[in-house]
């Protein structure tokens, strides 16, 4: 079920009636049991029944972390758990990509191999609640998490409609104790959340579907050159629609979850106006970016080992951190593409972050720019479904076609410019604040004038329930 | 350590993770559960929140007075939902219409259902190929049915990948893939584009109120070309009529959209990246392979009993002119009856099915399709050998 969809307005309405009017907490946890098991089975029904062997598999496995006493044993459920969890992702998502990877290696050494194509389907949102599910029984082997005795707990913790397909990636170790005590239902929080899904909605259905996304589709699928300012357009584009898309899933699984009593942790915070990349992944997609942090980067030594292995370590985080994203050499090397941007970031830090000229506001500026530019530069083999179509964005964005094609019409040129140009100005504006101060700082008349604007903004748009791009992943 | 852990490690390299206890850094990240509550700005809310209902209702309700001064009325929307639920209502032998907007537009169902002595199922959609369709129901091993398939060159000939095809392979896929809460949001928006006019997607929505600022473009830019607006009206069955208002005589919409069918119907210029021969030689070759893919899928229909026929539907004016010179008869009408051993109706060829105006060039009004539908019925009957009177 999709958030910007009429089934999904239905659903909430009638599922968070009955939830606030039911008195017994355990009644309501059953409730959402319920709610995210008919949401998630609204897309494949038969895909609740992955979901849910995934997360009894791992409560299982969870208990058996925690009551065994000596270290190898736990390690030996640990791996359990984390084999469990990976080969379903890995059947799901990369069992085509590894078999024609596969076919390529043989053929390079001579070996005709034609691989059955596996008509597999992939269950939505399988990398985000495999996330969820694994870092329980993760917390639990490193001391940080007593397993729940509940099943139905943790299969609320899991599923959880709001964050259920396209995050933000809840950790069991930060949605399980909120469902120790029955939250009370609070108006102004209550409302807040609803603010916060209009807001979302608004990102989602006006700002990447409406204003963004007709245009980046046509410039990466044109199968021509094109020039500069196409090129760019459609990348700047992207970079605007892959924002909003995502960052509006967010909000609004935090608004929705709000409404409901229970508190997510922000996914994004302003990314457009980072500066430097390790700012941007402080930023962006925070809880992939802190959920491999926590589980990969530091085990793999993190910053205390030599520079060359911390470096080293980065790009492997962020080699994965691309394949995370997809099945596919370009998402590698999006990924390869930040790794490098982190190490080139900390070498420059060895020179440059002390010099006084570093900390003034023209360098800095500079240097969000260019953060922001080379994000957009990685973007591009991020959305090319190739390399010879990314190959192609960046050979037009250099300069390298001058006589190529302008497929874009001035509208809609101007469309991006102003949403780019507005979207950085917003970010450069908050950068240091959270949302909820800059809301605090403006008058009640403007935030029932903005809210307003989104509302019927969303009415007047008439969206056609597009798919969240991170639907896919 | 024990020994097939650490040579596990050795070998593969494997993050430590598994092997040692979190450090403290680990812990305050990954997590003694944070007592974690998001900030709730301070503002008057309730009185936010009426207000905000108030304007955006009335906002809503000034701009449905706004759409229903303009004419419009409340209607359904063409999407793939609506086409999905009508394709699942395909039997075996069910009578099957498919093609483009001019059997979309021209077809009377009662009329047919009076003819034919069954009602059938209007599966052609505006802008789009046939052949996806055809070849769908060609793969449906329990379809054996009647097909009446409109016959429209520039659409039945569209090269993959163009807009016309993507339209119809789009409807096909949603057939097949359509997910429950897909399905119930259908009926819960078709139960709203009943009951509200500004309901439009192509008009009266923000990206319709974008299209149509005049805003120059630069010059050389190879542009979408421009789509008709709203100019008719679906029911649940999918029979589309034309809007009163464009069928009108003189009608300044009918007038527009004659203007907007001219580009639309006219080919492309090759693409600068393509030499000129060998995009003519990959057209010729498309061409070729779409008839014989089209007599594959009407052979495997036929094989089962199934039955079709096409029709070539009413145009008039300058698009007629544009369509007989662009693509004419000898070159398309004629080879797809010849490779596909299928009957025909060509309208021209029949005085009653002539003499037809076409008010925006391509489509029948909403009368005048009753009365082609009727006089088309005998021809239907004929040509797809049932006795003269049902």
């Amino acid at each position: 079920m999709l958030f910007n969809s009429l089934t999904f307005v239905v659903f909430y309405v009638v599922a968070t009636t009955l939830y606030w009017s039911l008195r017994r907490w355990e009644l309501r946890k059953n409730l959402l049991v319920v709610a995210s098991y008919i949401f998630y089975g609204a897309w494949n029904p038969p895909f609740a029944a992955l979901l849910f062997t995934t997360t009894a598999m791992d409560f299982w496995l969870g208990r058996k972390i925690g009551k065994a006493h000596a270290r190898r044993a736990k390690k030996r459920w640990l791996v359990a758990s984390v084999c469990m969890n990976l080969s379903m992702l890995g059947f799901f998502k990369y069992g085509n990509f590894l078999l024609q990877n596969f076919q390529w290696l043989l053929a390079r050494i001579g070996i005709i191999y034609q691989p059955p194509h596996l008509d597999i389907l992939l269950p939505v949102g399988i990398s985000f609640y495999t996330f969820h599910s694994l870092s329980y029984t993760l917390d639990i082997y490193r001391g940080v998490l007593q397993p729940t005795r509940s099943l139905r707990d943790f299969i609320l913790a899991v599923s959880f409609f709001p964050q259920l397909v396209a995050g933000p990636i809840v950790r069991a170790g930060d949605f399980l104790p909120q469902l120790q005590h029955p939250p009370r239902l609070k108006t102004n929080q209550f409302l807040w959340g609803l603010a916060l899904m209009t807001l979302g909605l608004f990102e989602k259905i006006v700002l990447a579907d409406t204003l963004l996304s007709g245009p980046a589709d046509r410039v990466f699928d044109y199968a021509g050159p094109l020039v500069a300012t196409d090129s760019w357009a459609g990348v700047l584009a992207f970079a605007g629609q892959i924002f909003f898309d995502f960052a509006g899933y967010s909000i609004t699984a935090i608004g929705a979850a709000l409404t409901l009593g229970f508190h997510l942790k922000d996914n994004f915070r302003f990314p457009y106006a980072a500066i430097g990349f390790s700012d941007f992944w402080r930023r962006w997609h925070i809880s992939l970016s802190t959920f491999l942090r926590d589980y990969l980067y530091i085990p793999l030594g993190g910053n205390q080992v030599p520079p060359f292995r911390a470096a080293l370590n980065l790009v492997i985080v962020m080699f994965l951190g691309g394949l995370w994203h997809g099945a596919a050499w370009t998402f590698v090397v999006w990924g390869l593409l930040h790794g490098s941007y982190l190490v080139i970031e900390r070498v420059f830090r060895i020179f440059f972050e002390k010099k006084a000229w570093a900390g003034m506001l023209p360098v800095r500026l500079l240097a969000g720019f260019a953060t922001y530019g080379a994000v957009c530069i990685a973007w591009v083999f991020f959305r090319a479904s190739d390399f010879t179509i990314a190959s192609r964005m960046l050979s037009g964005m250099f300069g390298g076609h001058p006589t190529g094609d302008m497929i874009l019409t001035t509208r809609e040129l101007l469309q991006i410019g102003i949403v780019t140009a507005t979207v950085i100005s917003l970010h450069w504006t908050m950068r240091d604040d959270s949302f909820e101060t800059t809301v605090m700082r403006l008058p009640a008349w403007a935030i029932t004038v903005i809210g307003a604007f989104m509302a019927f903004a969303i009415i007047f748009t008439q969206g056609t329930s597009n798919a969240f791009i991170y639907f896919q992943f | 350590m024990p020994s097939f852990i650490s040579n596990f490690k050795q070998r593969l390299r494997l993050p430590r993770m598994f092997f040692r206890r979190p450090s403290r850094q680990e812990q305050i990240h990954g997590g003694p559960p944070l007592e974690f509550k998001r900030p709730i700005p301070t503002a008057p809310w309730r009185g936010i929140a009426v207000v905000v209902t108030i304007v955006v209702i009335v906002a809503t309700a000034a701009w449905e007075l706004h759409a229903r001064w303009l004419g419009y009325a409340p209607t359904l929307n063409e999407n793939e939902d609506l086409w999905t639920i009508t394709r699942r209502k395909v039997e075996p032998e069910s009578i099957v219409i498919i093609g483009d907007s001019r059997a979309w537009f021209d077809v009377d169902l009662d009329e047919f259902q009076k003819g034919l002595g069954k009602r059938p199922i209007q599966l052609a959609a505006p802008g789009s190929t046939t052949f996806p369709v055809l070849d769908d129901l060609a793969k449906d091993q329990s379809f054996h049915g009647t097909i009446i398939c409109s016959f429209v060159p520039m659409l039945f000939l569209a090269p993959p990948g163009s807009p016309p095809m993507e339209r119809a392979e789009k409807n096909v896929k949603r057939s097949h893939n359509q997910t429950p809460a897909q399905h119930a949001s259908e009926y819960l928006g078709m139960w709203l584009e009943e009951q509200l006019a500004f309901l439009k997607p192509d008009d009266l929505s923000l990206e319709g109120f974008l299209n149509q600022l005049p805003i120059p473009n630069r010059p050389g830019a190879q542009v979408p070309p421009t789509f008709p607006p709203y100019f008719q009206t679906e029911d649940r069955e999918r029979r589309a009529r034309m809007w009163e208002k464009c069928a009108e005589p003189g009608s300044e919409l009918a007038k527009r959209i004659q203007q907007i069918w001219i580009p639309l119907f006219t080919p492309p210029p090759p693409p600068s990246y393509i030499p000129k021969d060998v995009f003519m030689a990959e057209i010729k070759e498309g061409i070729e392979k779409r008839f014989a893919d089209v007599t594959a899928a009407v052979e495997k229909i036929r094989a089962r009993g199934g039955k079709i026929v096409f029709v070539r539907f009413p145009n008039s004016g300058g698009l007629k002119e544009l369509e007989d010179k662009i693509t004419p008869r000898q070159q398309t009408w004629d080879p797809l009856l010849q490779m596909t051993h299928a009957p025909g109706i060509y309208y021209s060829d029949f005085p009653e099915l002539s003499g037809f105006n076409c008010p925006e060039w391509s489509h029948l009004t909403a009368g005048d399709s009753v009365k082609f539908s009727k006089r088309l019925v005998p021809h239907l009957r004929h040509a797809l050998k049932m006795p003269a009177t049902p």
